[in-house]
């Protein structure tokens, strides 16, 4: 085991500044960080809060509609297919519209730092 | 089943588990290395490991078997399982990366600029890991049990040596191999057999002894407010667990770690699928396997039952496998992240301390595994998963998010949400698991509110304390770095 040398200090504290922290030296700069994190935030409570209302609406529908949970298809009973497999189409597609949404706010961002 | 075949198959995981973490022996050098895999590990590769961390023994023998017991109410936890790696993405996943800091307390450390919140993070994330080792154990005794005869005490020991040598030996760079390699085990160990039940089933015409929807116990259907405290413990419970976190910091950049999210959410859904069919199968023809009061072990025994013979030993040999891979790789996961915390907090940085950190952070767990008894294996993790709901996702939530968290609040918030839903579970195991009140039962639906407003008050009135430092950070966290990393 002794070639393991330890070549790293740790590092607990924040790191020295980067160049992303030169952005909020300015005055401008700190308000585009703030638009970005507004947006940010913005796009995650949409998407998370249009997932939930989704997913809360599958059982509701199983109440509501009568007959659909005798329903079987290939002999599996339908809500057992709603329950168990239909709602992660559902996680998946709201996870990549999110990545593909949080990445084009960054680019906005990244566009804005650079002209300023 | 045949004990021989049990004990062949354990063994195969075992070493196999070994020889990776070896390999990667060569490859760790710095303290970097040990805890965080030097953050280049590509987002597949990183994908699979945290799959393969983070589906435990709940999820591969308990979500089946509760499934078996209360049938589509038990839907809720793979949902909510995977659901969690959602709000993970949505809220963490890219600003943790872009922290710099290699565990939770590094992070509000250098968020709140506070020794004291440090302190107190890692109390938490400590009891955390803890608690959520014990039910692996649980899992790996059950197992031994069940499979080879041999006494309970033999799996949790197994599991114990195994783990201690691969992380003592490797660190994070072999952990990352070993638990890649350990997601396809498990989907792979749960696919085959479950496949070859179906299609036999099918092309026998055998009918279903009993339909899904009749329960094979008399056991009570969980209401609302139980299914409901249940989803929020598991969607906010899960951006808090130490060895999920930890796997973030192997991402180069803010960026890849929200594709590396993307590919997870892929793979969780996939695996997912399966132990819902083995319920469902279990059910349907093999209901007298709930009766037995070991709905946890209906996988090890599902394919003896329905297919008997050797192909059904060798089925069995198969999940006997993938269960010890659950084992073994969640297990390991955990102690190297709350082996990174000790080792800082407590012992001073090194090696040599992180190896005697997770020595620690193993053996503790142990002792409590061995002196208690098994309850319900998702069950039990899903108190876990309140439990960090009610501690580390709202200072994480709030430290993320909002200019206005402070130390006191942070603190006043977990201190909070720790002793009101720790509260509940001892409650809840002194006063017996079966009739117990559903708020005492599913306490996060309460306890998580509470901490957050908590938080948020104590915040509010000691607005003074805000750090100066605070907007640094908070761009730290939320600007893309390196102006061209999508352009690679």
């Amino acid at each position: 085991m002794t070639r393991v040398r330890v070549t790293a200090p740790r590092s607990a504290a924040l790191p020295p500044r980067d160049s992303r922290e030169a952005a909020q030296d300015s005055e401008v700069g700190q308000v585009f960080v703030r638009s970005l994190i507004r947006s940010q935030l913005r796009l995650a409570l949409v998407v998370a809060g249009g997932f939930l209302l989704i997913l809360g609406a599958f059982p509701l529908l199983l109440a509501v509609v009568p007959g659909l949970t005798e329903t079987r298809i290939a002999g599996i009973p339908f809500d057992w297919i709603l329950l168990g497999a239909g709602i992660y189409p559902l996680i998946g597609l709201s996870a990549w519209l999110y990545v593909r949404t949080a990445t084009r706010n960054e680019a906005r961002y990244r566009d804005l730092a650079k002209d300023q | 089943m045949n004990p021989g075949v049990a004990i062949a198959a354990l063994a195969v995981v075992s070493v196999a588990t070994a020889v990776i973490g070896f390999y990667g022996l060569r490859i760790s050098r710095t303290t970097g290395d040990f805890y965080v895999a030097s953050r280049t590990v590509r987002p597949w590769w990183n994908a699979s490991a945290i799959g393969g961390e983070y589906l435990s023994a709940a999820s591969f023998l308990g979500v089946a078997g509760l499934i078996l017991l209360s049938g589509t109410d038990a839907l809720w936890f793979p949902v909510g399982y995977t659901a969690g790696y959602l709000m993970l993405l949505l809220f963490v996943a890219a600003p943790l990366r872009r922290s710099g800091a290699y565990t939770i307390p590094d992070f509000t450390e250098a968020r709140l600029d506070s020794r004291a919140v440090r302190k107190v993070t890692s109390l938490v994330v400590v009891l955390v890991g803890w608690l959520y080792i014990v039910p692996q154990l649980h899992g790996a005794a059950l197992t031994i049990r069940i499979t080879t005869g041999l006494p309970s005490w033999v799996g949790s020991v197994a599991v114990v040596i195994v783990v201690c040598l691969t992380v003592v030996a490797g660190g994070m760079r072999s952990i990352t191999f070993v638990q890649a390699f350990q997601y396809w085990l498990k989907l792979t160990a749960l696919a085959v057999p479950i496949l070859f039940i179906i299609f036999m089933l099918a092309g026998n015409g055998t009918p279903a002894l009993s339909p899904p929807a009749v329960n094979p116990t008399n056991l009570a259907p969980a209401g609302l407010y139980q299914n409901v405290s249940l989803l929020v413990a598991l969607l906010f419970g899960t951006l808090g667990l130490p060895h999920v976190l930890v796997r973030f910091y192997t991402n180069p950049d803010g960026q890849s770690a929200r594709r590396t999210t993307l590919i997870v959410l892929g793979l969780l859904s996939v695996f997912y699928l399966f132990p819902t069919a083995y319920g469902l199968v279990g059910r349907m023809f093999a209901p007298g396997l709930a009766r037995a009061n070991q709905a946890d072990a209906m996988v090890l025994l599902l394919p003896g039952e329905l297919v008997g013979g050797a192909a059904g030993d060798l089925l069995s040999a198969c999940v006997v496998a993938g269960a010890f891979a659950a084992f073994l790789s969640t297990t390991s996961g955990l102690v190297v992240s709350l082996a990174g915390v000790i080792s800082q907090d407590v012992l001073g940085a090194g090696v040599g301390g992180f190896r005697l950190a997770a020595v620690i952070s193993i053996v503790v767990p142990l002792g409590f595994a061995l002196m208690t008894d098994s309850l319900a294996l998702a069950g039990s993790v899903g108190l876990v998963f309140a439990f960090t709901a009610s501690t580390v996702c709202p200072v994480l939530l709030l430290g993320i998010w909002w200019r206005g968290l402070t130390d006191a609040g942070a603190i006043a918030g977990m201190v909070t949400g720790g002793v009101l839903c720790g509260g509940a579970m001892i409650a809840g195991s002194v006063g017996g698991a079966n009739n117990l009140a559903p708020w005492l039962a599913q306490p996060a639906a309460w306890t998580v509110p509470a901490a957050f407003a908590v938080m948020v008050m104590v915040s509010r009135a000691t607005v003074q304390r805000v750090p100066k430092t605070m907007p640094r950070v908070m761009t730290r966290l939320h600007t893309p770095e390196r102006p061209l990393a999508t352009e690679r």
